[in-house]
């Protein structure tokens, strides 16, 4: 293989590439799926305990309320809009505070306290709402409490927030897009049109011809998936490791890439093929999101091996000894690939010679 | 102007469904993609584990776990442990789900009772919430009240509103149910999309139309070709994961309702783009959007009032009543109005910038 050739094919790619609106696509998307993914649906994903809360006096209450830490409180101006947020889900449950209620408690008159809770709220955001309503309460009275409750932290199991889990998929769909969608459509459209047997007719062969779409797919992926690292305030501590895991699932991507490219004859079937495939390779990402699903049904994916990889660094501050293995394997899977590739080169070979 | 001759359409009809079958890689690649939607929806859980396991140790503690569970602690499922060692190794290890650890001392109850100062330690890994750390520190706190016979400062009232899920929550897989009808319904909308527009590209419209056939046929075929697409694709699907079984008509009507509407929009997407890009640019410009109703059901609560103005608001909300909530007729009625008056605005936008499309070539 002449790399000059294939240096050639990329770099008019690159310079020919912007004209393009799938280029701005590819490079647009991580950007504003950040914004969408992590500014909306951010919060969305993550569910505190949400406690309303009407305050027919002025109650300490309220204040109290307010400062506890994981649960969302939200003040209602009458009962009626309470119950029906409650019954909507728009709560999970509700207490309605009536007038001169801090001075009832204290004088241990045990004023009526009504607790609304909502039908379809969780069994557990019941119990963590009931139990800190009646200790705020508790704390109105001023009853010092007959034990110390002292909370100790072991272990080293980090708490991820929702907005954190969502990363793999904006890496996900950063490098697949830039990766292998871009080179796939790329040739697609080259065979539409038929510059592809012009190029071929030129001394440059399939393989040149592929390896610089290879190189096409892997710098935008490289560059899309930093951007989005960087806008997610994920490069971690080891950004020599990271980049290489990135150059992994830029590499494993733009192979792919090449594959449906080669495949597709038109961009209706590339398009079926990525409707397909696609779901094969972003599953992953749902096992980072929801954690508690069993993990092994991750691993059979090629990506998972380096998305862990990205995730356990970028976010997770690891170092190269925490994700070497996982590389290893993504590195793995790139070498299964490669088999798959050179058939594909061959029958696109056959094809445009048959063309010819 | 007369209506569409049903012979010309139905002869354009046979002719896309032929090319469509005649493509034997597109044809199975199409149904591969059904297939890992099914996949994908049997595999997630039906479950929703909504309760919280709480290990605890120290002498004595499981008559209190015990009155604890018989008072209805619903969401807290009690684990007794015979040391404190033991208990931090399972919270530690998220051995058993425990997801955090109370070590009561062994004279627990007699301190209590005795009004001497006593302390009880809660274990927990830092990826504990912290409402979870503060609703337990308040069930020990609670439960100390209790044993020293501290009544409650208050009369404590309360009201489940609404229908009482505990137990029967809407698990993950029901609730991806519409998302996956739905994305059968848009990607068939782009593929339909990118048919009209390698029509109009490659100009097979204007040879259609110095034939007998007029716009009006060309439009009308396609859209019943888009539509049976779509339809088939998606009952399928349904059938597949089991939607069919409530209130069959009602979600079948819904779905073509349903089908009719992302046909309309791939006339307009179809209509402006030029080649598979832009056509996938214009896809996702009204694909991106349409999602957000079935997203917004994977969360609690309501839907906001800028989501119930998306037009596939209706159907997603239809789709979920019928499966997960048992809802008929009388309750859809009013999102089937809804999802016409939009399928009726999509197809005037959609038949007019295709016609003048068409027109301009």
């Amino acid at each position: 293989m002449n790399t000059s050739r294939a240096w050639t094919v990329m770099r008019n790619d690159l310079r020919l590439g912007p004209r393009s609106p799938l280029f701005l696509y590819a490079l647009l998307l991580p950007v504003a799926l950040t914004f969408v993914i992590v500014g909306v649906f951010g919060s969305l994903f993550a569910p505190a305990p949400r406690l309303g809360i009407v305050d027919e006096g002025n109650s300490s209450v309220v204040a109290a309320a307010r400062s506890l830490d994981g649960i969302e409180v939200t003040v209602v101006d009458s009962v009626e809009s309470l119950e029906r947020l409650v019954e909507a889900n728009d709560l999970d449950a509700g207490m309605v505070l009536p007038v001169q209620f801090d001075e009832a408690v204290r004088d241990g008159l045990r004023p009526p306290l009504q607790f609304f809770i909502g039908g379809e709220s969780l069994a557990s955001n019941r119990i963590v709402l009931s139990v800190s309503a009646l200790d705020l309460v508790r704390g109105v009275k001023g009853d010092a409490a007959p034990v110390t409750v002292d909370v100790m932290t072991i272990g080293d199991a980090e708490a991820v927030p929702m907005a954190t889990r969502m990363v793999p998929l904006l890496i996900m769909y950063a490098v697949a897009i830039a990766g292998a969608f871009v080179p796939a459509a790329s040739m697609v459209e080259e065979k539409e049109k038929g510059i592809i047997n012009s190029v071929l007719v030129t001394p440059a062969s399939v393989t040149e011809y592929l390896a610089g779409k290879a190189g096409l797919g892997i710098v935008l992926a490289m560059a899309t998936g930093v951007i989005t690292l960087l806008l997610n305030n994920s490069l971690g501590a080891h950004g020599v490791t990271l980049i290489l895991a990135l150059l992994i699932a830029a590499t494993m991507m733009a192979e792919i890439g090449l594959i449906i490219g080669t495949v597709a004859k038109d961009s209706n079937t590339l398009f079926a093929i990525m409707k397909s495939a696609g779901i094969l390779l972003f599953y992953p990402v749902v096992f980072y999101i929801w954690p508690s699903l069993p993990q092994w049904i991750a691993k059979i994916s090629p990506t998972y091996w380096f998305l862990q990889p990205i995730f356990e660094i970028g976010v997770k501050g690891a170092g190269p000894g925490d994700v070497w293995l996982e590389m290893l394997i993504a590195v793995a899977w790139i070498i299964a690939i490669l088999p798959a590739v050179g058939v594909m080169a061959r029958r696109l070979e056959q094809r445009v010679a048959m063309a010819a | 102007m007369s209506g569409p001759n049903p012979s010309i359409v139905a002869t354009i009809v046979r002719k896309d469904l032929k090319a469509f079958a005649r493509d034997r890689f597109y044809f199975w690649i199409s149904v591969a993609g059904l297939v890992v939607y099914v996949v994908v929806f049997w595999v997630l859980p039906d479950t929703v584990n909504e309760s919280i396991t709480v290990g605890a140790t120290g002498a004595g503690i499981e008559t209190m776990l015990e009155k604890a569970a018989g008072e209805g602690s619903e969401g807290l499922n009690l684990v007794a442990f015979d040391s404190r060692e033991n208990l931090e190794t399972a919270v530690a290890n998220g051995k058993g789900d425990v997801a955090l650890g109370l070590a009561f001392p062994d004279d627990f109850f007699e301190s209590v009772m005795a009004g001497r100062p006593v302390i009880v330690s809660i274990v927990a890994t830092a990826a504990v919430p912290p409402e979870l750390r503060t609703a337990m520190t308040s069930f020990v706190r609670e439960a100390a009240f209790a044993i020293s016979g501290d009544p409650l400062p208050v009369s404590l009232q309360e009201q489940i509103l609404g229908v009482d899920r505990v137990g029967d929550q809407v698990s993950l897989r029901e609730k991806m149910r519409p998302l996956l009808a739905f994305l059968v319904l848009l990607l068939e909308m782009m593929s339909l999309a990118g048919i009209i527009a390698s029509e109009i590209q490659s100009r097979t419209v204007v040879a259609v139309i110095t034939t007998p056939a007029r716009i009006f046929d060309f439009l009308t075929a396609k859209i019943v070709f888009g539509t049976l697409l779509a339809f088939s694709q998606v009952v399928l699907l349904l059938v597949a994961i089991r939607s069919l079984s409530g209130e069959p008509l009602l979600v079948l009507t819904t779905m073509l309702l349903g089908s009719l509407m992302v046909t309309a929009f791939a006339l307009i997407a179809g209509s402006f783009g030029r080649d598979f890009i832009t056509v996938l640019f214009w896809s996702m410009l009204f694909m991106i959007p349409m999602m957000i109703p079935a997203f917004g059901l994977l969360f609690p609560g309501s839907a906001s009032v800028w989501i119930k103005a998306i037009p596939t608001y209706g159907l997603v909300e239809i789709l979920t009543g019928t499966t997960s909530y048992g809802d008929g007729w009388a309750e859809a009625v009013p999102n089937l109005a809804l999802l016409g008056g939009w399928t009726v605005i999509a197809y005037v936008a959609g038949l007019g910038i295709l016609r003048k499309k068409v027109r301009s070539l």
